[in-house]
């Protein structure tokens, strides 16, 4: 498989200030100044929170708000690139110790496709990370910016590492998916520590703790059935390392640190080149057959990416991030941001129109769901505003992949109203401390953030 | 350019209600066209009346309380189909077409339309009719397997269904599609065969202690009695019983929608038929038993459900509970994760 590169320079690159859930930053150039490649134009001094870089040279020609792929609208940096690759000059780290390599990634822009920081993932204020997994379920070895699977396995490893170090982590883990050969080959051929890595399926209730002792290793490199959503933190952390994640914590309670394939060979990059995070790696489905994928500057419209895969005819849908969980975009001068992995293109007859009936009982939604929900029952319960109701059949636990919604015979949007009925629980969060309400035990149970 | 935006997934399955209903009617006409083949023109004249009266009911109610019609999705035809094929080919056409009412007006529309009944319509409207007219609707001869070629053309049938067994391999067919769920036809299968293996463990254990016997061995080799076929297993084998176990328990607004539930609603089919055919026969025994299962089917739902992932169950609890007394030295089991 080949990865092309988007040579052709936009006419407008749309770099939006927000790029994760967390402080939005504020520009650091104004309207006509000139930015080289890398250069930082947004920042912040919260700590959740974390650069953003020019990805072209050229002028600054707006800061408005513009189309965003999440289907908001964002405070954005409009830049129109010259030809030039003029960049300011990148120095690689070295030995840095573990706040520094904070800094870096903080400093480099780097962040995971789920919108959370790298830096506040591995540091997060007040907890202990002891384990930094590496999620590389969902992604083909391709999925980087890697030239063969060795080079991905080896780098893999070196990624693994420096983000233990940056946790101060003593173990990590790779979990790849149990059906991509290619990359478990890739993992069995390189070494580690002198020692030949083996890669070890998790199966029944052996989990990474069970590995660490029977490899005797800091690292290793486990295989697991693939699991997709959006929300998938805690269910993959409880099938990785057994830790259950309390309703309403997330994985850095319990001292886990789950990072994206993309985010650690970002880190990498950044740590021998010191590149910050601007190019990234986008799949593109619908064009042909197959995936085809494209290393683009982060900015770039969506427009110019489906022109350089040569996509001509009617585009009924465009949906950034695939087409169980994405969002469909309502323009084609949405950028590409940190957090897009893939956009798809449905020509017009491929769009469903269907119509939802009355729900048919047939269970098909609890049979696909991995989470063990009763997804109909919660989609009723949300449909009605029983919030309460929804949360006693654990509701939190949904990892949102949409399975149920697209095994529907009766077609009904069970997964927006699950993630209607999920907003509204978290706002009734932000609007009555958990202590005042009496029918509601909210937020998180064990005491962190 | 104007895209199309709506809310994900972007990408469904491309069944439907509609395919599910179709798809169990194609599966019963094999065994209509044998029910004409033996019982000649009236049985047609019965297929056709309930139908009619099923799809034309639906009809009138939604266009009188001005609902969407939907006799397109083929429901009011599977109910009308499922209905013709419990009424002896005897009766006369006027039982059909008010049972074909009866069934949406009564056991569908009134309860709320799909998905909101409780009661499966057909067996509503069979046990209305069923009581009411008993000497109509009491089938001629009840049905007894006796040997293999029955189970292809069953000369002893009184109704329709009982034609051909064989014949009501489509469902088993819908069974490997997953257009019919797995769980309730197997538990309800298995514990048609168990139930009655049993009794005959139980009454031949039963004999040995009214003839006084203490040698433990004796009772052991009761046991193999298992192997042996209970003289029931011939009387259970018949087209009804199994067009009960595929299309009737499997009507999915009666049966419960968790996992465990719906192996124990088939296992509660089971023994309330089993119960029901012992004391009476199993024409009559399926068709009530599945409808007292239906009363109970949400009672169980309610009861079965799911619990939070990686909770563990009390089986495992048990379990570990058990484990974590052992001292290690004498475990095998490796699974410290921590």
């Amino acid at each position: 498989m080949e990865i092309k590169r988007l040579d052709k320079l936009p006419e407008k690159i749309i770099i939006p200030l927000r790029q994760h859930r967390g402080a939005v930053c504020e520009p650091l150039v104004k309207k006509g100044d000139r930015v080289l490649v890398g250069q930082k134009i947004g920042d912040s001094d919260a700590y959740y929170s974390s650069a953003v870089h020019s990805s072209v040279c050229g002028e600054v020609i707006a800061i408005e708000e513009s189309a965003h792929p999440d289907g908001n609208k964002a405070m954005s940096i409009i830049i129109q690139p010259e030809d030039s690759n003029e960049a300011v000059e990148f120095s690689p780290g070295k030995d840095l110790s573990s706040e520094e390599l904070a800094e870096l990634i903080k400093e480099s822009g780097i962040v995971e496709h789920y919108g959370m920081p790298t830096h506040t993932v591995l540091k997060p204020k007040g907890k202990n990370i002891d384990t930094v997994l590496i999620n590389a379920t969902s992604s083909e070895w391709i999925g980087g910016t890697f030239k063969t699977p060795k080079e991905y396995a080896s780098h893999g490893i070196n990624a693994l590492k420096l983000l233990m170090k940056t946790a101060g982590a003593k173990k990590g883990a790779i979990v790849l998916r149990t059906d991509d050969e290619e990359s478990i080959n890739a993992f069995e051929s390189i070494e580690v520590d002198n020692k030949k890595i083996k890669v070890a399926p998790l199966l029944g209730g052996r989990r990474i703790g069970y590995y660490f002792k029977e490899q005797d290793s800091g690292i290793i490199v486990v295989s697991q059935k693939h699991i997709y959503g959006k929300k998938i933190l805690n269910f993959f952390t409880y099938n990785v390392t057994g830790r259950k994640v309390k309703v309403g914590c997330d994985p850095t309670d319990v001292g886990v640190a789950v990072c994206g394939v993309k985010s650690a060979k970002a880190f990498y990059n950044a740590f021998n080149t010191g590149k910050p995070f601007y190019e990234t790696v986008i799949s593109i489905e619908g064009v042909s057959a197959d995936l085809e994928y494209m290393q683009v500057k982060i900015g770039t419209p969506f427009k110019d990416v489906i022109e350089a895969c040569g996509f001509t005819g009617d585009i009924g849908k465009l949906i950034a991030n695939g087409v169980r969980t994405g969002v469909a975009q309502y323009t084609d001068q949405v950028p590409v941001t940190k957090g897009v992995t893939r956009i798809s293109i449905q020509k017009p007859e491929e769009v469903i129109r269907d119509e939802s009936i009355e729900c048919i009982h047939c269970a098909r939604c609890v049979d696909v769901c991995p989470v063990e929900l009763i997804p109909s029952r919660l989609a009723v319960m949300a449909d009605q505003g029983r919030f309460d109701e929804c949360r006693q059949i654990y509701i939190e636990n949904c990892i949102e992949c949409g399975d149920c919604a697209a095994v529907c015979p009766s077609k009904i949007h069970i997964l927006q109203l699950i993630r209607y009925a999920k907003d509204a629980i978290e706002m009734a969060y932000e609007d009555l401390p958990a202590k005042e309400s009496s029918n509601l035990k909210l937020g998180c149970g064990c005491g962190g953030e | 350019m104007t895209y199309t935006i709506s809310a994900p997934p972007h990408k469904k399955t491309r069944l439907d209600f509609k395919t599910l209903n179709i798809s169990k009617i194609i599966a019963l006409l094999p065994l209509c066209l044998a029910a004409i083949y033996f019982f000649g023109i009236p049985a047609l004249g019965i297929l056709i009346a309930s139908v009619a009266a099923a799809v034309t009911t639906e009809f009138g109610i939604q266009t009188i309380f001005k609902q969407k019609v939907t006799i397109a999705d083929g429901h009011a035809a599977l109910t009308g189909l499922v209905l013709a094929l419990l009424i002896p080919a005897s009766a006369p056409l006027w039982i059909p077409v008010f049972a074909g009412f009866f069934a949406i007006a009564i056991g569908k529309h009134v309860f709320g339309g799909i998905g909101s009944y409780m009661f499966n319509p057909a067996l509503v409207a069979w046990v209305f009719t069923r009581s009411a007219w008993v000497s109509y609707m009491t089938p001629l001869s009840i049905p007894h397997v006796g040997q293999f070629s029955d189970l292809i053309l069953e000369s002893g049938a009184g109704l329709m269904v009982g034609v051909s067994p064989i014949l009501l391999v489509g469902g088993i067919y819908l069974i490997y599609k997953r257009y019919i769920d797995w769980r309730i036809p197997l538990a309800f299968f298995a514990t048609m065969i168990v139930v009655p293996q049993t009794l005959l463990f139980i009454s031949g254990v039963t004999a040995l202690v009214h003839e006084g016997v203490m040698n433990p061995l004796m009772y052991m080799s009761q046991l193999f009695t298992f192997l042996d076929m209970s003289p029931e297993l011939p009387y259970e084998m018949i087209g009804i019983v199994f067009f009960g176990i595929l299309f009737i328990a499997t009507d999915t607004s009666t049966s419960p929608v968790t996992k465990n539930g719906r192996i124990i609603y088939g296992i509660t089919c089971g023994v309330l038929v089993f119960i029901y055919g012992h004391f009476g026969n199993f024409v009559d025994g399926t068709l009530y038993g599945i409808f007292l299962a239906n009363c109970v089917a949400s009672f169980i739902e309610i009861n079965t459900m799911p619990a939070s992932f990686g909770t563990k169950s009390f089986p495992q609890k048990l379990y570990r509970n058990v484990m974590d007394k052992i001292p290690a030295s004498l475990k095998f089991e490796v699974m410290n994760n921590e």
